[in-house]
């Protein structure tokens, strides 16, 4: 994952519209590599995303 | 001084306790709030029963159950009412009232009508709720949104709840391997302190940026519950600005910190399941768009790859037509290249043929005049010779400058002249001169 924050809604609303893009009929051939490896890579970083532990927030654990 | 008339005060007590006796022969319903409840170790519990009006106490009295129908009649109230006998609920308790001469007076607790208290319980739930209501209190919660994914919870429960170890373990290690985070916030989860406990674990967590803030009870008895339709826990709970999801269990009916929350859930496992279910949500979201992107360029690369496949074998075929006709061309044109070549090497054998001929031919005639020209030339040559003419008897004269004379008039008498013949030449000295008339002299 990138150094900077993950944006989450961002990568999907991105990934919405690549899908959207690769659903086009028009769409160049030549282009849907780049698509389709751009939709894989913002997929693995989503999954990712999911699974790792955010940013550290004060424990209010009191034992 | 008169003596009085006096009795001693164990008479007193005991003329009290038969006027009672006449006055309260029989066994009385009366309603009142148990003030104080104290089991004792000997099996009897000693009380107090209080009423109040406009919040001070009007009325007290003592009370007791004997050990013999204490666990009788707690064991039915408690199953009936789901609720413990403590101080602070109202009661229907039936009483005979009991004088003693050495502890004055005390009611007698004969029996205890749950259903009184459950219709108190009810008519007060009641109440409660249509003041959260009238107050505006009941929805707040459900304005609030969980976020898409909830990541900081808050878990306000008691540490040593049986539920609270399900609950995060369940929570936390997913098969999934989603990451949230929890915190414990610890609070009493039953008794008469329970409200205010959670309250204040509440407030301290509320104004922190949690996602959600979850309140478990955890299990524990099914009894004591009243604390989860407290008025002032279910204003604080409808008043956090951050989501609360409640986990009371309780199946029998819902509390009213269930009613303001923002959701409820019956488990532990389903609490954390809901935490849960929104990360698969996503993850299924990312499916979706991974499927539909992969199925989009599938079919468009089937589709490019259909074209190749027509384009290819059309043109495949288009090749196959022009070679079969070339082919045949060629063929044809073999055949008739192939005669005419046949034709044509002939023509050239015999034109060749006559050329070489013909070349001979003009060759050797060429040859022929050149020999006789140079026969001509030779004999031409042969009779200009000088030494030629010399051998015919002629001499070359020549002057003092050693050139051919071919004139007299350069000669003078005196003159030293060259002769030169074929065989040698002389010198002469020049005696005489006479010139001729060229014209007249006859050389011959």
């Amino acid at each position: 994952m990138s150094e900077k924050k993950f944006d989450y809604a961002k990568a999907i609303a991105e990934l919405e519209e690549i899908a959207v893009k690769v659903e086009n009929p028009e769409t160049k051939l030549d282009d849907i590599d780049a698509l389709v490896g751009r939709s894989k890579q913002l997929l693995e970083q989503c999954r990712a995303y999911l699974r790792t532990v955010k940013e550290k927030i004060d424990s209010l654990d009191k034992e | 001084m008169e003596a009085r008339n006096y009795i001693d005060l164990l008479e007193l007590q005991a003329r009290i306790k038969e006027s009672i006796a006449d006055a309260f022969p029989g066994r009385y319903w009366v309603k009142a709030e148990i003030a104080s409840w104290s089991p004792r170790a000997n099996g009897h519990c000693y009380l107090s029963l209080t009423q109040s009006k406009g919040g001070k106490s009007v009325a007290e009295a003592r009370a007791m159950i004997w050990s013999w129908k204490y666990p009788l009649l707690t064991q039915l109230f408690e199953t009936s009412t789901g609720e413990k006998l403590r101080a602070g609920i109202t009661v229907l308790v039936q009483v005979q009232v009991n004088f003693s001469e050495l502890y004055g007076i005390s009611l007698f607790i004969e029996n205890i009508d749950p259903a009184f208290t459950l219709g108190e319980k009810a008519l007060e739930r009641k109440k409660a709720i249509e003041k959260l209501t009238a107050e505006g209190y009941m929805d707040m919660q459900k304005e609030l949104a969980l976020p898409e994914l909830p990541y900081r919870l808050a878990v306000i429960t008691s540490k040593t709840a049986a539920g609270y170890g399900d609950f995060k373990n369940h929570l936390l290690n997913n098969p999934e391997g989603y990451a949230l985070r929890l915190d414990l916030v610890e609070a009493l989860m039953q008794g008469e302190q329970a409200p205010s406990s959670i309250i204040s674990a509440i407030l301290e967590v509320q104004e922190q940026p949690y996602d959600a803030i979850l309140i478990l009870r955890g299990g524990g008895s099914e009894l004591d519950l009243a604390c989860f339709d407290d008025y002032d826990l279910a204003v604080a709970i409808a008043t956090c600005p951050v989501p609360v999801v409640t986990a009371i269990g309780h199946d029998k009916d819902v509390h009213i910190a269930d009613m303001v929350a923002h959701q409820s859930v019956k488990t532990p496992t389903a609490l954390a399941d809901l935490f849960l279910e929104a990360y698969q949500a996503q993850d299924a979201i990312l499916d979706r768009l991974e499927e539909r992107t992969d199925n989009a360029a599938e079919r468009l690369i089937n589709r490019e790859e259909l074209k190749l496949k027509t384009l290819d074998s059309n043109i495949h075929r288009a090749i196959q037509r022009r070679v079969s006709a070339l082919e045949m061309l060629l063929q044809r044109s073999v055949g008739r290249i192939s005669r005419g070549l046949l034709q044509k090497y002939a023509q050239v054998a015999k034109l060749k043929d006559n050329a070489a001929h013909r070349l001979q031919f003009a060759a050797s005639a060429r040859i022929g005049q050149a020999v006789s020209n140079i026969a001509l030339k030779e004999a031409r040559i042969k009779a200009t010779d000088p030494r030629n003419i010399l051998s015919m008897g002629y001499v070359l004269v020549t002057g003092k400058d050693n050139k051919v004379l071919k004139t007299v008039r350069k000669v003078a008498s005196g003159d030293r002249i060259g002769v030169r013949f074929q065989d040698g030449s002389l010198s002469a000295k020049v005696d005489q001169v006479w010139e001729e008339d060229i014209k007249k002299t006859n050389i011959a």
